[in-house]
This record gives C-alpha cells, sequence and structure tokens, in this order.
C-alpha cells in the first residue's frame, strides 16, 4: 500500500499495527464475548457481521505490521515535528479530572476549576481573562442546562459528606 | 403534493423554525471562519441541544451549522489566505492576490454571491432529484440496500484510497464499535466486556462529539492555528456595488452549482473536490485562462459555488436511501433515527411535511447567510480574532456537559474523552478519520441488511449476485475500485520512466 508521507514515520505502523493486534485479540476472545447460545444459524446470527470486520480490521493492519518489521530504511519515528503532546495530555487529564468533579463538587464548581485551571495553565493568566471567562462560562452552563434544558446534575458527594 | 408544499413553507415559517435556523447559520458562519474548528465542531456541539426540539427544528439547526460554515470559510480564505474550511483554499487562489491588490470587497462579493447561487441551485436539484431517486430506492430489497451501503463506504475509502490501509483500517474500527452492545435482532450482548453501561451500545453523540469536537480542540490547544495580525477589513458592510459585477459570470454560478451538487450527492467525496472541479471547469471555459491564480473575481465565485452546492447535494442520498455522503451528513442521519425517523425511499411519501420544511430550511438558510454576510462582514471577520487556546476550552466544556445532558450518564461523556483522544491522535497522524465515523453510522445498515438478505437468501451470498439492481451495483462498486488503482498505478510508472 502506498505511504503519502515524503519521508515514512514508523509511528503510523506501529498505531496500524496495535489496531490490528488489538482487533486480533478481539477476534479470538469473540466466542465468550458474544452470547451465540441462541437458536439462530450463523448467518442470521450475532457474530456474523462483527468477524467479518475484525478479519477487515486484521486485513488492513497487515501492510502496517510488514513495514514495522521491514522498516525502511529512512524511516523514523519522527511524526511531525510538532513534539510530545503535552498540553494537550494535561488537558486530558484535567478533562478526566472535571468529569470525576461533577459527582464529587458539583457542576457549578467543577467548572469553574476546569475552564480556569485550564486558562491558567496555557498561560492566559490576565485577570480579565482568568477571571471573566470561567465565571461567565460557568454562569452560562449554569443557566442553559440548569434552568432552560432541566437537566439533573448529580449531587456532590462532598455534600453529602459534611452534610451528613 | 401542493398543499405538503404549503404546509412545509408554514412550518419552516414558523418563530422557533426561523430562529434555529437563524442561529444556526450564525454559529456555522462563526464555526466556518475560524480556522481549525469548521462546521462540524458546531454541530457536534449544538447537537445535545437538538433533543429539546421537533426534528424539524433540530434539522434546521444543524443544517444552518453546515451551510453556513462553508458560507464563513471563504472569508479568512481571501482575507488571510487561510481557509476557514479547507475546501476554501481553492477560494484563496484568486481571493487572496484579490486582496493584495486592495481588492478584497470584489474577492468577497463574488464568494458570497457564488456561495448564495451554488446553495441555491442545488436545493433546487435536491427538490427534483429526491424523489426521482426516491422512487428507484422504491424497489430496494435488504440486498440492494446493502449493496447501495456498500457502494457508499467503498466510495469513501476510495476518496482517501493514497491512505488505503489505513483508510480500511479506521472503516474497521467504525464498523466494529457499531456492533458493541445488545444485538437487536438476538438479544445478545457483543463486547461489552462486563460493563453493563456498553450494554446500550456507543451512541452516535458521543463518538462524533469526541472525535471531531474534543479532538479537534486538542488539536487547537497544541498549536496557534490562527494568524489573527493580517486580518484587514475597511468597511463593516459587504460593498454591493460589486455584487451587481458578478453577474457577468452567471455561466459559471450556474455550472459550480451543479458540479458541487453531483459531487455531494457521491458518498465520500466532499466539498474540497466541488471547489477545485467548479473551479478548473471555469478555468477552461474561460475567456482568459490565464486571470485564474491572479486574483479574477471568477475563480472566487466558482469555488464557493461548487462547495455550497454540496450539503444540499449529500442530502439526496440521505433522504432517499439512508446513506450519509460525508460525516457531516451522518451525524444529521443521526439526528434523524435518534427521533425515531428512518431516511429511505419511503421518507419522501411518509413525512412530507418534514421534508418540505426541510427544502424550504434549506433555501431560507442561504438567504439568511448572505444577508448576515452582507450587512455584518467585519464583525463576523473579526471572530477569527478570539484566541484559539480559550476557545478550545470554552468548546470542551460545553461538549462535555451537552455530551452527559443527552441521556445523564457521566459515561456517555467518559466515552467522548476516549473518542477525543482517539480523534487527536488520528488528527495528528492526519488519517482519514471521516471513515471511522462513516463506518459506525453505516455500521448498523449494513450489518442489518447483511443478515436480512442472508435470511432470504437461506445464507447463501448468491442473493446479492442474482438480483439486477444488486448486481448492478455491485459490479459499480467494482469498477470504482479498479478504474482508480489501475489509473494510479498507470500515473506512477509514467512519473517513474
Amino acid at each position: 500500500m502506498p505511504q503519502p508521507d515524503e519521508t515514512p514515520s514508523r509511528v503510523h505502523d506501529l498505531f496500524g499495527t496495535f489496531l490490528g493486534a488489538a482487533a486480533t485479540g478481539i477476534l479470538f476472545s469473540s466466542p465468550w464475548q458474544v452470547d451465540t447460545s441462541g437458536p439462530d444459524p450463523f448467518y442470521k446470527g450475532p457474530l456474523i457481521y462483527p468477524l467479518t470486520v475484525l478479519g477487515l480490521i486484521i486485513l488492513a493492519s497487515l501492510p502496517s505490521a510488514w513495514r514495522l518489521v521491514k522498516a525502511h530504511e529512512k524511516a523514523t519515528w519522527k511524526l511531525d515535528g510538532g513534539g510530545f503532546p503535552s498540553k494537550p495530555l494535561v488537558i486530558f487529564l484535567f478533562l478526566i479530572a472535571f468529569l470525576c468533579g461533577l459527582v464529587l463538587i458539583g457542576l457549578r464548581v467543577s467548572c469553574l476549576l476546569f475552564i480556569g485551571g485550564s486558562l491558567y495553565y496555557l498561560e492566559h493568566r490576565r485577570p480579565g481573562v482568568l477571571i471573566l471567562v470561567p465565571v461567565i462560562m460557568t454562569g452560562l452552563i449554569y443557566v442553559l442546562f440548569k434552568f432552560f434544558l432541566d437537566i439533573w446534575f448529580p449531587t456532590p458527594l462532598v455534600l453529602d459528606w459534611f452534610g451528613g | 403534493m401542493f398543499e405538503h408544499v404549503l404546509t412545509g413553507i408554514q412550518a419552516s415559517l414558523q418563530p422557533g423554525n426561523l430562529a434555529a435556523l437563524t442561529f444556526g447559520t450564525f454559529v456555522g458562519i462563526a464555526v466556518g471562519i475560524i480556522p481549525g474548528t469548521g462546521p462540524m465542531v458546531g454541530m457536534v456541539v449544538l447537537l445535545p441541544f437538538t433533543f429539546v426540539f421537533s426534528p424539524s427544528t433540530a434539522l434546521s439547526l444543524l443544517l444552518g451549522i453546515f451551510c453556513g460554515g462553508y458560507y464563513g470559510g471563504a472569508i479568512p480564505a481571501i482575507l488571510m489566505r487561510t481557509p476557514g474550511v479547507p475546501s476554501s483554499i481553492v477560494t484563496s487562489f484568486d481571493g487572496f492576490p484579490l486582496t493584495q491588490r486592495g481588492e478584497a470587497q470584489r474577492g468577497l462579493s463574488a464568494a458570497l454571491m457564488g456561495s448564495f447561487t451554488g446553495g441555491i441551485i442545488s436545493v433546487f436539484i435536491l427538490i427534483f432529484l429526491a424523489p426521482l431517486l426516491a422512487h428507484v430506492a422504491a424497489s430496494f430489497g435488504p440486498p440492494e440496500y446493502f449493496s447501495a451501503a456498500l457502494f457508499g463506504v467503498v466510495l469513501v475509502v476510495m476518496a482517501y484510497r493514497e491512505q488505503l490501509s489505513r483508510g480500511l483500517l479506521l472503516l474497521g474500527l467504525g464498523l466494529w464499535l457499531s456492533t458493541v452492545g445488545i444485538d437487536g435482532p438476538t438479544l445478545s450482548p457483543r463486547y461489552c466486556f462486563g460493563s453493563l453501561s456498553l450494554q446500550n451500545g456507543l451512541h452516535v453523540v458521543p463518538v462524533c462529539l469526541g472525535l471531531f469536537g474534543i479532538g479537534q480542540t486538542l488539536i487547537l490547544v497544541e498549536r496557534q492555528i490562527l494568524q489573527t495580525k493580517a486580518m484587514r477589513l475597511t468597511r463593516r458592510t459587504l460593498d454591493f456595488s460589486k455584487l451587481v459585477e458578478n453577474f457577468r459570470y452567471w455561466k459559471t454560478m450556474i455550472r459550480a452549482g451543479v458540479i458541487g451538487t453531483f459531487v455531494g450527492l457521491l458518498p465520500g467525496t466532499g466539498s474540497i473536490l466541488a471547489s477545485f472541479m467548479s473551479y478548473e471547469a471555469a478555468k477552461k471555459t474561460s475567456k482568459d485562462p490565464s486571470a485564474f491564480g491572479q486574483g479574477t473575481p471568477e475563480g472566487c465565485l466558482a469555488s464557493e459555488g461548487g462547495n455550497n452546492a454540496v450539503p444540499a447535494g449529500a442530502m439526496i442520498p440521505l433522504l432517499t436511501l439512508g446513506i450519509p455522503g460525508d460525516a457531516l451528513s451522518a451525524v444529521l442521519l443521526g439526528v434523524f433515527t435518534i427521533n425515531g425517523i428512518y431516511p429511505g425511499p419511503l421518507l419522501l411519501v411518509k413525512e412530507p411535511v418534514l421534508i418540505n420544511t426541510l427544502y424550504v430550511s434549506m433555501f431560507l438558510i442561504n438567504v439568511v447567510a448572505f444577508i448576515m454576510l452582507a450587512l455584518w462582514l467585519r464583525p463576523f471577520a473579526m471572530i477569527v480574532k478570539i484566541n484559539s487556546a480559550v476557545l478550545a476550552i470554552i468548546i470542551m466544556t460545553l461538549s462535555l456537559v451537552g455530551i452527559y445532558s443527552v441521556n445523564t450518564r457521566l459515561f456517555d461523556a467518559a466515552v467522548a474523552i476516549v473518542m477525543g483522544v482517539l480523534g487527536y491522535i488520528l488528527l495528528r497522524l492526519k488519517w482519514p478519520i471521516v471513515n471511522l465515523v462513516m463506518g459506525f453510522i453505516l455500521g448498523e445498515i449494513l450489518e442489518q441488511r447483511l443478515r436480512e438478505s442472508l435470511s432470504l437468501g437461506e445464507g447463501s451470498p448468491v442473493i446479492f449476485f442474482i438480483r439486477p439492481i444488486s448486481l448492478g451495483i455491485i459490479l459499480l462498486t467494482i469498477l470504482i475500485v479498479v478504474i482508480p488503482l489501475v489509473l494510479d498505478r498507470k500515473r506512477r510508472k509514467r512519473t517513474a520512466s
């Protein structure tokens, strides 16, 4: 299969091989992951389609696996010169914390902390941005989701703990 | 028939629908202007809010973003040579040289006029072509539907054939993800890995919002995509005197609209091809082809006419066959099915009011987008000065709370975060992410039709080859795989020699 990049990066092949390996694992564990005890014949059953699809993934990953093993002499691990994704990684951790925060400390506080913390980390530290953006956005989200859409949000666990 | 059209006009002129399409168009233009976001991000962020609306209002809102995005994309392309949406890159070929010569208003007028005429022409083609295709599709059974869906999937894969194995990998991944959860016909749990939450399957909203919304914003956090210093615009509104001169390119306007609609009709081809084809057609038929690339309004007009005709073109297979042409219409398909409406040949018969409301709404969206941009050109253009990192954090927060609000399940928000990371990886690797979404959306249709067809054929796949329409579609599918590969091979050989 043709490679679109002028200097092939092995990261592509590693990722492709990883997907192929994961599909192989899932394919072999399929009889345990899918309940096939029903009376339907195989062609009507729940397994025919996923097995076909997993087979397609494995087949499509073979060129990547081959290139990973037999690397092109010019191939490097360099991807796009963008470096290690430290900022997205930290924001990803913030996102997980935000989700946990929704249960622990509630919508308003977690929104404020997530937006404020992220802006601080991304070096937007002018008071106008660091204070106004989180406060306005939290207010907007609260009004929009709580009052306009009437969405139920979990009661903060912290309140439960301290409220007995 | 006429009664349904009148009811459709009435429904689309209801205050709620008008407000939705106006707001959607506003958001669409804004996200179209901001490079690195685009209509997909706008659509997925507003997707959770659509569940409180009626299907026609929800679709008007999302169609407003879909169409408005293409209108907005031309502005930074002309003023800064930075396309707001990928297809506007073609607009920048002539738009930016016009700006450099101090004739930005000529470029913007041509782009806006091209967008408007392209959009309107495509809506008329949609109105006339959809019933014809629906009539043909009315004779479809499961094997024909399976073949048509397979044709759509193969077209998408072949559109990215320079990354064939990667495209197939992502398509397969999307198809597999659609199998997670309880299997409808047999009620067997599949690939739930012991998780009760996974038994409900993966919802289209968190998957799309994660891949496009969160994935794209993680890229925005990392890279300063916007070029804010280059933005200059002296007038607040469009220079209306420049609009009139575009009428001398009336043939280009019509041609671009027709080309864009038919390109949009084919799954996987996308708006970039529509822009390029319209631009090349205008160049070939122009009295002065050498002016193209040097700054001619005709180039902007052709390119924008082509890409603005794509949304209505993409609606034709979506409404008549239930097969989305691209990721944006795949999200629209999700909205249809969530509301219990299943696009297909019978949709035009069963839901005539909804269909006519959609037609009129698409027409109105083009009018609203034209007026908005003509009157508020500079305020819209200044949107590009918003800091991308601040914007990214706002989009992420809205996305996560929005996803939670759809089913009040934190699990969905967690799925969106995982999909966001996958989206980020795929965007950085520059893999064709659209294949994953198309696989996920079409997976259910493909599986259902495959199993129904095999049941009809008592387990034999011969059923796909003994029915004339199904066989015809399969042969066409084989041709679209073989011909481009053979042509590519010949081209490579010619280049090598």
